[in-house]
């Protein structure tokens, strides 16, 4: 994953009451008395998971929902527990940073969970290291098509012809906003900077009026990358060339995009050592105007009582509209001893789970599908609503098997950028050069 | 998994039989020293001397443990790290470079302000037990808590230790965590408040092994505090002080949890350890045959240290 | 050393006493106010001492023993997984020992020239194999995992080695005449001659491997077989900005092992002590 294990998600004061015992549900999954042996990893059950009437199993879910999305798919996993009585589903809550760090070493030695949730630029490292195993039989059980998504949201659960992820979600980045910050400036709160220029007058002005630092930049991969890539993107950049055999983050692009983001806190809108989160907790505080950040935080924000905020999309700064986005999918782990009913009870919970976009949506993300996006109950929320405005112009990060180590020198190259280590074009050019032959050691080790 | 025999193959040639005073009468039959010996050994054979080799020949492999294909690399794990510009090269050696430093900044201080607590504590008076004890509760709270607590006192923004500096006028808002030099001055402090007790203790033994008579003696000769503690405290402490310099040489080069819970190796890669991108490299991108090449080049380094470390002992032994 | 007994002596010795303690209790004191504070209070500015309000809702993710976070249970694996590998240690390096010290077998050189020779060897060396290993026993998530590797160290052997080496031998020679058996000799006179030293191993062995980090990180991935390092970083990562539940968690993580301290501290002191004069 990245080099930092920075959270994705904010604590809240609402914790998640987890219910436990997956660990030992896993341990159990592991040593499964019941388990008949299967030679291969045979597709289960034949339905797709349309539905599930075999024996009580217990099915151990793992993922990096610890924020307040955390809430949402607790209750999802609560109200399936309820519906189907012979399928137990425990959840362990990982941050994403110690997920990837325990998942794949826990699926291969046997002690890992039966079902998970991943990004799309997960799915590839895993589905060739034979963490995660094809479920095409699902979409297919689903009836889900291209034509239900947004097609990046749908081809990136696929790899080498075979599906792997059943999209759950897209969620990109925004900008919210501290309409009381903005008010003291003399800003219209309604109305809160939509390009570059006018985003560099507004900080100015609140600087000035306000006394505030307006845009707080974090030199961390969330969200300091992540504002990093979508300002690439904006100036006509990529990450990597088409192929995937080169980094390319360092051209004029990505230079001028990360001189940008530097710029903040040489002009003095930014403090210069802004440590993790620190800029969110600003931003609720009243000392921070501006905070570009996932959508996952707006039942945070919601959630603060007294806090008059806006969301927005994130400003255009460079030559063209993009933001940057991931999908968070569905993914069926192999077993070391596979068990049929295990899997076809996992693949009946995805089942079941990719049918309840919707409330999954209120934890701030985009739903996945067409119909749920379109929907009169999806555009009456408010701040999701506002972000979805994005959705023609997002960006995924690039896949290929092994890119983690890659993308985790971006961060590298943000985080001394952004502490004034270093030039933005030094830094970017010793980690393109280093993620070049990442990029192609990768291409060698699993064969393109 | 290299097959592990029961220990290893008994050596042909067998020592002489000495009979020392007092052994008349056959002391024990053939087998019972080896059933002592077993269990031990059988530890001993898979879990210290199977991974050494174990290792080096993973090093030889581009060893991924979850892909079914280990291709043998020869040396190329070993040349990557030496090659200026090899895909690990940078990385591993800014991580040196980072134990290096860290190792430079800490040990003196570890050597030095233990040192200083253990004479603070070496008199008696009312409440010395309870506190020693709490000199050295840090260290068996456990670097995990310690990590923890620091990282919350070092906030920058809303840290503890700033806002009394704040407070005091003295500085706004040090980034402790996040810039250098103040990250190394974190982890360094931190490690101090740590460990100190640990080795305050071991001195604290060393001084009450130095006769009294020593400073009777160095007292009619007329001389002062300092004198004694330079011509007897010093000297009697020898042994004792080059058994912590070691012990504390070896924790240092160890460093991993102060940067893994507090800095996460910011600024960029700068406080991140050897061990850290060893760990990072082996158990997170599965990349085992380089993490473990790195491993020996790091072990073989610390050799170098720790036997420079002797000699430089025996030659100011011998000198004085 | 005999204290000057100057005013002004006595009390720059109480300030320096006065002003160490103040250093090494004051963070643990804020540890636990923060742990009773609610999140804005603990992230207020400037920052008070006295909880306001007082809540103990950041102990809540952290009792419930059916929660993610059960730091109680990580609590009793790290004891588990402690006492368990001083014990395996103590045990073996003890049997280890006698044979090495008091036994005579060809090949005994080697053996002990074998053992010496690994005392220096740094143990990250064995991290990547050792991993390894484990997985192939299936150990890894386990409390084996950290009960059985550090058992192969040297450090035991060549300690109790030096002890039993020390001790008088007369009594063997006696109970050697009365005809007990080797095992019986060591089993009723060396081990009672050898307990302190016995007690000091097994103090080490406990603490080093309650203040191992790296290990239980990489090979503990279930929240229920956690150990206290492992559940701690954990802990921090999923609640990043949430300074009270961490505080909390390091407070449960910390008040049983200053109990247990305070209660064992002459044992605990007198080990360290002794390890450093053997060097």
């Amino acid at each position: 994953m990245t080099d930092f294990d920075t959270s994705l998600f904010l604590s809240r004061r609402r914790f998640l009451a987890l219910s436990g015992g997956a660990g030992a549900a896993a341990l159990l999954a592991a040593c499964g008395g019941t388990s008949s042996p299967v030679t291969a990893q045979a597709p289960a059950g034949g339905n797709g998971g349309s539905a599930y009437s075999g024996p009580n199993v217990s099915l151990a879910f793992w993922n990096g929902f610890t924020g307040g999305d955390g809430t949402y798919i607790k209750k999802i996993v609560d109200d399936f527990n309820k519906a189907t009585p012979n399928v137990k589903v425990t959840m362990n809550v990982y941050q994403w940073a110690d997920f990837f760090q325990k998942v794949p070493a826990a699926v291969a030695s046997g002690n890992g969970p039966d079902v998970g949730a991943m990004h799309v630029d997960d799915i590839p490292t895993n589905a060739a290291r034979n963490i995660i195993v094809p479920i095409d039989d699902v979409a297919q059980a689903l009836k889900l098509s291209e034509a239900d998504f947004s097609p990046i949201v749908w081809q990136g659960g696929v790899y080498k012809d075979k599906r792997y992820g059943i999209p759950l979600d897209s969620h990109s980045l925004g900008l919210y906003y501290n309409k009381a910050v903005l008010q003291k400036a003399g800003l219209d709160p309604e109305k809160p900077p939509q390009t570059g220029d006018d985003y560099l007058a507004a900080l100015e002005q609140i600087k000035g009026k306000a006394g505030v630092q307006g845009h707080w930049m974090t030199p961390f991969p969330f969200t300091g990358t992540f504002q990093f890539e979508s300002l690439l993107w904006q100036f006509g950049g990529e990450l990597f060339d088409d192929g995937i055999t080169k980094a390319t983050f360092d051209s004029d692009a990505g230079v001028q995009a990360l001189t940008w983001l530097r710029s903040l806190v040489t002009k003095g809108y930014s403090p210069a050592n802004v440590g993790q989160d620190a800029d969110y907790i600003a931003l609720k505080n009243g000392r921070n105007a501006f905070n570009w950040n996932g959508i996952w935080q707006i039942n945070d924000l919601a959630g603060i009582s007294g806090l008059q905020w806006g969301a927005a999309p994130i400003p255009k700064v460079g030559t063209q509209n993009a933001v940057w986005a991931n999908s968070h999918q569905f993914v069926v782990m192999r077993q070391t001893r596979p068990d049929q009913n295990k899997q076809a009870a996992a693949r009946y919970f995805i089942n079941y789970v990719s049918q309840q976009s919707l409330e999954w949506a209120k934890s701030g993300k985009i739903p996945a599908r067409k119909s749920v996006l379109e929907s009169a109950q999806f555009k009456a929320l408010a701040p999701e609503a506002q972000f979805a405005k994005q959705v023609d112009y997002v960006h995924f990060p690039p896949q290929a098997p092994g890119i983690a180590d890659a993308l985790a020198l971006v961060d590298t190259a943000v985080n001394q950028a952004i502490l004034g280590k270093k030039q933005p074009a030094d830094a970017l050019s010793a980690a393109a050069a280093q993620a070049t032959k990442v990029v192609q050691d990768n291409a060698k080790k699993y064969g393109g | 998994m290299a097959a592990v025999s029961s220990g290893v193959e008994r050596p042909v040639e067998s020592e002489p039989e000495v009979l020392s005073a007092g052994h008349r009468i056959a002391r024990h039959g053939k087998a019972t020293p080896y059933l002592f010996l077993a269990p031990f050994l059988v530890l001993f054979a898979v879990f210290i001397v199977a991974p050494a080799v174990y290792g080096i020949w993973i090093s030889l492999h581009d060893y991924d443990f979850l892909l079914p294909n280990k291709p043998w690399v020869g040396l190329a794990n070993y040349q990557d790290l030496f090659s200026p510009g090899g895909r690990d090269a940078g990385d591993f050696w800014q991580a040196m470079k980072a134990t290096g430093i860290f190792t430079v900044l800490s040990v003196p201080l570890l050597m030095v302000v233990p040192l200083a607590v253990a004479l603070l504590l070496n008199r008696s008076f009312p409440g010395r037990t309870f506190f020693r004890a709490v000199f050295f509760t840090p260290y068996v709270l456990g670097v995990a808590v310690v990590g923890l607590l620091w990282r919350y006192l070092l906030d920058p923004n809303i840290g503890l230790v700033n806002s009394y500096l704040d407070q005091l006028g003295i500085h706004r808002n040090l980034p402790w965590t996040t810039d250098l030099p103040w990250a190394w001055v974190s982890l360094v402090g931190m490690t101090v408040w740590w460990t100190l007790g640990f080795n305050a203790i071991i001195y604290l033994a060393g001084l009450q092994d130095i006769p009294p008579d020593l400073y009777e003696a160095a007292e009619v000769d007329g001389a002062g505090r300092w004198q004694q503690f330079l011509h007897v405290t010093l000297p009697g402490l020898r042994p004792v002080l080059l058994f912590v310099l070691t012990v504390t040489i070896l924790n240092s080069a160890n460093m991993f949890g102060q940067s893994f819970l507090v800095t996460k190796g910011a600024p960029g890669n700068e406080t991140r350890t050897a061990i850290m991108l060893i760990a990072e490299t082996g158990m997170r991108s599965f990349r085992m045959g380089t993490a473990a090449a790195m491993s020996y080049v790091l072990a073989v380094v610390l050799l170098l240290v720790s036997l420079l470390n002797f000699r430089l002992f025996r030659i100011r032994g011998e000198s004085s | 050393m005999r204290s000057r007994s100057s005013l002004l002596g006595r009390s720059g010795f109480w300030i320096a006493v006065a002003l160490l303690t103040v250093v090494f209790v004051a963070p643990l004191l804020w540890m636990l106010s923060t742990s009773l504070k609610t999140n804005p209070d603990a992230t207020r500015q400037p920052p008070s001492w006295i909880p306001d309000p007082f809540t103990t809702s950041g102990y809540q993710p952290l009792t419930n023993l059916t929660s993610q976070t059960p730091v109680v249970r990580w609590f009793l694996n790290s004891i588990l997984a402690a006492s368990g590998n001083a014990a395996l240690i103590v045990v073996t390096a003890a049997l280890a020992a006698y044979a090495l010290a008091r036994l005579d077998f060809p090949g005994k050189r080697f053996f002990f020239g074998l053992i010496v020779g690994t005392l220096f060897i740094p143990a990250f060396l064995f991290l990547v194999p050792n991993y390894l290993i484990i997985a192939k026993f299936g150990w890894l998530d386990s409390l084996w995992a950290l009960i059985l590797p550090s058992a192969g160290g040297a450090f035991g052997v060549f300690f109790l080695r030096q002890v039993f080496l020390s001790l008088p031998r007369e009594l063997e020679e006696a109970a050697l005449l009365d005809g007990a058996n080797q095992f019986q000799i060591f089993t009723r006179v060396v081990v009672p001659l050898a307990r302190p030293a016995l007690a000091t191993l097994i103090v080490l062995s406990f603490l080093t491997n309650w203040n191992d980090f790296l290990w239980p990180v990489y090979v503990l991935f279930s929240p229920s077989n956690f150990t206290l390092p492992a559940g701690l970083s954990i802990l921090q990562g999923a609640y990043t900005t949430n300074y009270p539940v961490i505080m909390a968690g390091a407070v449960v993580a910390s008040v049983p092992v200053i109990v247990l301290f305070i209660a064992a501290q002459r044992h605990v002191v007198e080990s360290v002590a002794r390890s450093g004069l053997k060097g």
